[in-house]
């Protein structure tokens, strides 16, 4: 094994959690597909040349949402970040994905501090914080920790908080992490796909950019005083599709001179030049869930012409750690686009 | 979330929302801890940068105490706007890095708040020289005014003036608020505080600068100047 390979194992080791399964993925472990299509915007083809932004057809997706758990047991209601992959299915059995989030920046800029946070923030014991504790917390004016959820055994925030106590730069991804609350449903969230990548416009610009995804229902979250409920964002898919369609639109925020594209754990400010590139209709939720969703092999990487990746060591990284978790879990290889950026 | 725990978890939980511990705790605790970490009021208006987007629809919340802070005194201020009207309208037309600009009388305070693109300085100077006589009148009726009227001959003091009133804009990631509030204290960059004190943090600046603008706004169109847009919908400029 070359040094990649043996950082990709200790971070796959290390993302193991207990009641991750072997057969599952080892975050992101619950998960429902769903397909439907997606609407380039009149204006995607003026910055893009990207087949799905082309606008010359709709294009046939696959979407999966996700806890960001590695557990296999839900606990739907838990605070936790979700997932949405998504695949693009193009012409002549091609595709490309875009992975996101509903946390608007990664933990650590680089695979080898993740690794360092990650084994500062093993999951240990959940339990509250002692009531002199936190009182003492208030006393000092300062936020008491979290209470574990009911039945929570185990958690990572007290490690995850301790982590960014010395390392300035996760601490935002920890405070929204620490906040982000559980949606109402998957389709009530907004997902950002973290990192930059370069896309290329018909006059041969390019430009830096990132994606996000905005559900047009809007975003609403569950309410944090009421005891969290273990299951139901798939029957609250189930039932939204039998009334109505889940619709997203696609937001691409367009970088500028001093926003770094290879550091996905800062976000850009918000007020960077946005442009909606297309509409997402999500209206089928496929029986066998196994084949179109399970054992689907989701990857950043996966790219198609127009779309370049950036030099992002968490988006590099990633490339390995999703084709080697993949293989692991016995999941279906995904045709890469392109080739892996070591050449592999 | 339902807590099952114990009499005196459940005390402590519910302590923040309790009125006599917030009493206790904004006389005790904020006084001591703004004496152990003593905190400056941090400038107010956009901070400098270098990147294009973050010198275009910058916001100016300006905040004025009157002077006379009765019916008779806000209604003088309102009067003051209603009377030059239309040297407001045509002069910020002039100004033509403006995308909006308003005024409110908010309790004894008359705010402008406008969005504008370009640097703080010279929207003001601009100000002065289309709007000078309309400033000149509101800046009478308010704290501290007479210093700098009128404004025409006190161009510097009245930048430095407004700059005073113009709100605190909070980071738009939170986090940021720890390297801010030490610049402000003068300590040297690069100190990582605990995370939990962020809390803290905002507390300690309120304390000293109680009104803020929270982040830095929403855009329809970020990233486009008052004249590109005049341009691209065809009204000119």
């Amino acid at each position: 094994m070359d040094n990649q390979d043996i950082l990709v194992d200790k971070l796959l080791k290390a993302l193991i959690v207990p009641g991750c399964q072997p057969d599952l993925r080892p975050v992101h472990a619950i998960g429902i597909g769903l397909t439907g299509s997606f609407v380039a915007s009149p204006l995607a083809r003026d910055y893009c040349i990207a087949e799905h932004f082309r606008g010359d057809r709709t294009v046939d997706v696959t979407v999966r949402f996700s806890n960001g758990a590695g557990s296999a047991v839900e606990h739907d209601g838990w605070s936790d970040v979700r997932g949405m992959a998504t695949r693009f299915h193009l012409a002549d059995g091609a595709a490309t994905d875009l992975i996101a989030m509903t946390l608007p920046a990664f933990f650590t800029p680089t695979p080898e501090t993740f690794l360092d946070f990650l084994n500062v923030a093993t999951p240990e014991p959940a339990k509250p914080e002692s009531p002199w504790r936190k009182f003492l917390d208030l006393l000092q004016l300062m936020q008491p920790m979290p209470d574990p959820n009911p039945g929570e055994t185990v958690t990572p925030i007290p490690g995850a908080i301790r982590y960014a106590d010395t390392h300035a730069r996760t601490q935002l991804p920890v405070a929204l992490a620490a906040g982000i609350g559980a949606p109402v449903s998957y389709a009530r969230a907004t997902y950002e796909a973290v990192h930059a990548f370069r896309i290329i416009g018909p006059d041969g610009e390019r430009r830096w950019v990132r994606f996000s995804w905005r559900p047009v229902a809007g975003v609403l979250n569950t309410d944090p005083t009421k005891t969290p409920v273990d299951k139901y964002l798939f029957q609250e898919l189930h039932d939204r599709l039998a009334r109505e369609p889940a619709r997203f639109t696609l937001m691409m925020m367009i970088g500028e001179p001093g926003d770094d594209p290879t550091d996905s754990s800062r976000p850009w400010p918000p007020h960077r030049e946005r442009v909606i590139m297309g509409d997402l209709t999500l209206d089928k939720i496929p029986e066998d869930q196994v084949m179109y969703c399970e054992k689907l092999s989701f990857n950043p990487w996966l790219l198609t012409d127009g779309i370049e990746p950036s030099d992002d060591p968490i988006l590099h990284i990633r490339h390995e750690a999703y084709k080697t978790s993949s293989e692991r879990r016995g999941g279906t290889p995904c045709p890469f686009a392109r080739s892996a950026p070591n050449g592999k | 979330m339902a807590n099952d725990s114990g009499w005196l978890a459940r005390f402590v939980d519910a302590l923040p929302e309790s009125k006599i511990f917030n009493l206790l705790a904004n006389w005790i605790l904020v006084p001591y801890w703004a004496w152990r970490y003593p905190t400056k009021k941090i400038e107010g208006g956009p901070r400098p940068s270098t990147q294009p987007s973050d010198n275009i629809q910058r916001m100016m919340n300006l905040v004025m105490k009157l002077k006379d802070t009765s019916p008779i005194g806000r209604a003088k201020a309102a009067l003051v706007l209603a009377q030059h009207a239309t040297e407001i309208f045509s002069g910020v037309d002039d100004v033509a890095t403006v995308h909006f600009a308003r005024f409110d009388i908010i309790g004894d305070y008359i705010c402008m708040f406008s969005v504008y693109d370009g640097d703080f300085s010279n929207y003001i100077r601009d100000f002065i020289c289309t709007i000078g006589s309309f400033f000149d009148g509101i800046v009478a009726l308010v704290e501290d005014g007479e210093q700098v009227l009128p404004t025409q001959t006190h161009v510097e003091e009245f930048i430095d003036w407004v700059h005073a009133r113009d709100l605190f804009q909070a980071p738009d990631f939170t986090t940021d608020l720890f390297a801010l509030n030490d610049e402000a204290r003068g300590l040297p960059p690069g100190k990582v505080h605990p995370l939990r004190t962020l809390s803290r943090e905002f507390i300690l600046q309120l304390r000293v600068n109680p009104n803020l603008s929270l982040g830095g706004g929403y855009r329809a169109y970020p990233g486009f100047t008052s004249a590109q847009i005049r341009q691209k919908t065809g009204m000119g400029w």
